[in-house]
């Protein structure tokens, strides 16, 4: 049995910075990872993080922003945090090394990004999550703090009401440990892998927020889930939305800047889901390339801009295109990028369950509401990192772990459950996973109505039962990925079910979640949040209300 | 139709196991390995993350060659001429071979094999712990923070560019030969904070020293492969060449400046 104050699950940016503020407070703290660190998500980000740093900016305005490109479903006391805390977070990060792009003055760069009023988007080219993640596992390694690589966590240990550590698989071995920790930071990223389309790494299959769910932690507003107007097509590979923010521009098949119909003012640069949405009618009515997508042209910006700027993503376009952005249009089409919804958490990630916390993206606290600003992700990693970080080293001094009988306990059901997955026959994952992936794609997607969520939740229902018969056939003691796909398979589906139910249920239209059978937004019955609690008969829905302090709700229009 | 050879292992066993699949159109190494792990042998076993050459995970050998397998497609890599670039080198004869619709998939060298295509990174980690991979800034952030100019940002950028993924120490003939020699990525890094204008005078010696030896700079043959099967454009070789130079330099700024105390 392994213990420490406080663990973190996941080893990306608002794990690594959620480990990094325990430690200088003193905790003992450890991480927790199916991968090493660097190989998290995060690092693949690659426009930006939003700071109000220029004298001309001010975190009000930034604030005002992500409420209005939230659709106002964000809870503003906490945007205001995260629009106050930015500037120190991100001059931190700077001061640890980050390596920003610079303007002329050698000051940090700052582009525009969409649904901003300002050019406040701070980056590193196109590596920005490389750049940051990089920095912090840097700083984690001076700090000395011990991580686990490697490990998938299959369990909340939950033990009189309270969150005290978790089961993991070591994945080099298969063994089952117990981790005792008197709190435990979920920091796990999102779950973009259930979709068929999604600019997420293949690891992102949601599982850290199934744990929670598991646990009895509420998941919240998870209907919510941000499509990237820009991903290449074939691969859906992420192009930053800086490549807008540089003047790129969006032509359909007769060479029109459709945009100028669906966001005359802003153009390229309205919202993720609004530009979605233009890019998914244009493909829909017929507008778009044989076989569905559109064209993103940055020709115009010189190759010595593209080289300087966009690099990343000129290679992305070589490597996976066969095409040079220097003078190809490069072909995208939307795909799903981003959760806004996650496990219900406060503005110090706590979550209803004590002892757990929930940050980034597998976090819903909620300053995104119904749809993310390009650049406040980032953002929200590092600053929601750091708070749960300090909170629960603030907090761990005398709280105990309960007897090492408790933990037996769970690591023996832990075992059965395990060794109840192994079997010659049975249904072979991969199977199962790719139907959910079919169905998110085809009704749970850019746009949703009645018909088409009830047959995905029909059909996710079916699929639960079918994921029962899964078993593994591989044997192999050592790295196990068949295993490691067939447990974390069940988290995908119920996650698929919940993100399903919950825009079944929401008869309305509010940022990314779109009801081409309820086309306008309710706030007279739907200005609140979804929690949808884990029943044996599926999800139960219950909704909670929005916190508005500064910015009434008024129509959204750019 | 296309063929992966793939080397297996398993403990003491190795062995070659040829799978058969259908090539779909814009088909990476990685999705054809995700064919055999998905439909063909579940036991199969390769690291993975993001699939679009950030994430520094699916390094291995592909016709001979180190490199991610998800930036590798197999349309290019099944006709492709292979060279055993381990041999390679001024005398050695290069063992010349074309491919006829099969590629040969083999875990990344002179790293320990732990099973299939998934070698032992704790090596290659810890050499890269050995140059102290961070800034060693302090707490007080200067008032708008740090200025940089964009030359020197550009200067440092292709450097901070490295995704470690160990490529490079698979190509490397100093790193097969000596285990102790800290390697292509770790040198590199180093070059990348001595660079740093954030970074102490101070900390900024010690680097150079640490690297000073046998086991630093001066074990690289300065053969330039790292730089070759580098997919992020990093130029290793290029940093070490620095460091060497930089060496004889700091040496006789610090006897010119050990010579003035002396004076006073």
């Amino acid at each position: 049995m392994i213990a420490h104050d406080i663990i973190v699950i996941g080893g990306g940016l608002a794990g690594l910075r959620a480990a990094l503020e325990a430690s200088a407070r003193g905790a003992d703290v450890a991480v927790i990872s199916k991968v090493h660190p660097i190989r998290s998500h995060s690092v693949a980000a690659q426009g930006g993080i939003n700071a109000a740093l220029a004298s001309d900016d001010t975190w009000e305005a930034h604030a005002l922003d992500t409420v209005k490109g939230s659709d106002y479903l964000a809870d503003q006391d906490a945007v205001e945090i995260l629009c106050r805390d930015a500037p120190e977070r991100v001059l931190e990060m700077e001061q640890w090394g980050t390596l920003f792009s610079r303007t002329p003055n050698g000051r940090i760069a700052q582009r525009p990004f969409g649904g901003a009023g300002f050019a406040r988007t701070c980056y590193a080219g196109d590596r920005t999550g490389h750049n940051l993640l990089h920095t912090l596992y840097e700083q984690v390694l001076r700090a000395g703090i011990k991580v686990y690589r490697e490990w998938l966590v299959t369990k909340l240990v939950v033990d009189n009401g309270k969150c005290t550590g978790l089961i993991a698989l070591h994945t080099p071995d298969s063994k089952l440990e117990a981790f005792k920790a008197k709190a435990t930071i979920l920091a796990t990223g999102g779950y973009g892998r259930i979709y068929q389309r999604s600019t997420n790494a293949i690891i992102n299959r949601g599982f850290g927020i199934s744990l929670a769910y598991h646990a009895g932690v509420p998941l919240q507003d998870m209907e919510f889930v941000q499509f990237h107007p820009t991903t290449l097509w074939g691969t859906n590979i992420l192009i930053t939305e800086g490549a807008r923010g540089e003047g790129g521009y969006l032509y359909n098949n007769v060479h029109e800047r459709f945009m100028s119909r669906y966001a005359a003012g802003a153009m390229e640069l309205a919202p993720r889901d609004i530009v979605a949405r233009a890019i998914q009618t244009e493909i829909d009515e017929g507008r778009g390339f044989p076989g569905g997508y559109v064209h993103l042209d940055i020709t115009h910006l010189g190759e010595k801009r593209i080289q300087e700027r966009l690099g990343g993503i000129r290679q992305i376009c070589i490597d996976f295109a066969g095409l040079d952005p220097v003078r190809d249009n490069i072909p995208i089409q939307p795909g799903q990028h981003y959760s806004m919804g996650g496990v219900s958490s406060d503005k110090n990630g706590m979550t209803p369950l004590e002892g757990l916390y929930a940050v980034g993206e597998c976090a819903c606290v909620s300053v995104h509401g119904a749809n993310r600003l390009g650049g406040n992700s980032l953002l929200d990693t590092i600053v929601f990192g750091k708070r749960a970080g300090e909170h629960a080293a603030d907090h761990i001094s005398g709280k105990e772990t309960p007897s090492d009988e408790t933990y037996r306990g769970a690591l023996k059901d832990e075992a059965r459950s395990i060794s109840d997955l192994m079997g010659e026959e049975g249904e072979n994952f991969a199977a199962v996973r790719d139907e959910l992936r079919s169905v998110m794609q085809q009704d749970v997607g850019v746009f949703r109505d009645r018909s088409g969520l009830e047959r995905a939740v029909e059909i996710i229902s079916q699929l639960i039962e079918k994921g029962r018969s899964v078993q593994v056939k591989s044997n192999a003691r050592s790295f196990n990925y068949e295993l490691l796909n067939a447990i974390e398979l069940k988290g995908m589906l119920e996650l698929g079910q919940v993100i399903a139910m919950g825009a079944l249920v929401r008869e309305e239209s509010r940022g990314a979640h779109y009801r081409t059978d309820f086309l306008e937004r309710d706030d007279e019955h739907w200005l609140k949040h979804t929690l949808a609690y884990q029943t044996p008969d599926g999800p139960r829905l219950e909704y909670k209300d929005v916190t508005i302090t500064n910015f009434m709700p008024k129509r959204r229009e750019y | 139709m296309v063929n992966l050879k793939i080397k297996r292992q398993d403990g003491e066993r190795i062995w070659y196991e040829t799978f058969q699949m259908e090539e779909t159109q814009g088909m990476s190494v990685m999705e054809a390995l995700f064919y055999v792990q998905e439909r063909l042998d579940g036991s199969i076993c390769f690291r993975y993350s993001c699939r679009g050459a950030v994430c520094g995970s699916c390094s291995m050998l592909i016709n001979k060659v180190p490199r991610l397998a998800c930036r590798t497609q197999v349309s290019d890599a099944r006709s492709e001429m292979t060279v055993d670039a381990v041999q390679w080198g001024p005398l050695a004869r290069p063992a010349v071979r074309f491919a006829r619709d099969e590629i040969l998939i083999e875990p990344l060298p002179n790293l320990k094999v732990l099973r299939d295509l998934i070698v032992d990174m704790e090596h290659f980690y810890e050499l890269l712990d050995h140059i102290k991979p961070w800034v060693s800034s302090g707490k007080e952030v200067p008032e708008g923070g740090n200025l940089m100019s964009p030359e020197l940002e550009q200067k440092i950028e292709v450097y901070t560019n490295c995704i470690l993924c160990a490529v490079c120490h698979g190509s490397c003939p100093a790193a097969a030969r000596d285990e102790t020699y800290l390697g292509p990525a770790a040198l590199a890094k180093a070059w990348r904070f001595y660079l740093d204008p954030r970074e102490h005078e101070q900390e900024k010696q010690a680097r150079l020293e640490a690297v000073d030896n046998e086991s630093g700079v001066w074990g690289c043959d300065v053969v330039f492969k790292c730089t070759a099967v580098c997919p992020k454009k990093v130029t290793p070789t290029q940093g070490i060449i620095s460091q060497r130079k930089q060496i004889p330099i700091q040496k006789i700024r610090k006897a010119i400046s050990r010579g003035k105390k002396h004076e006073n």
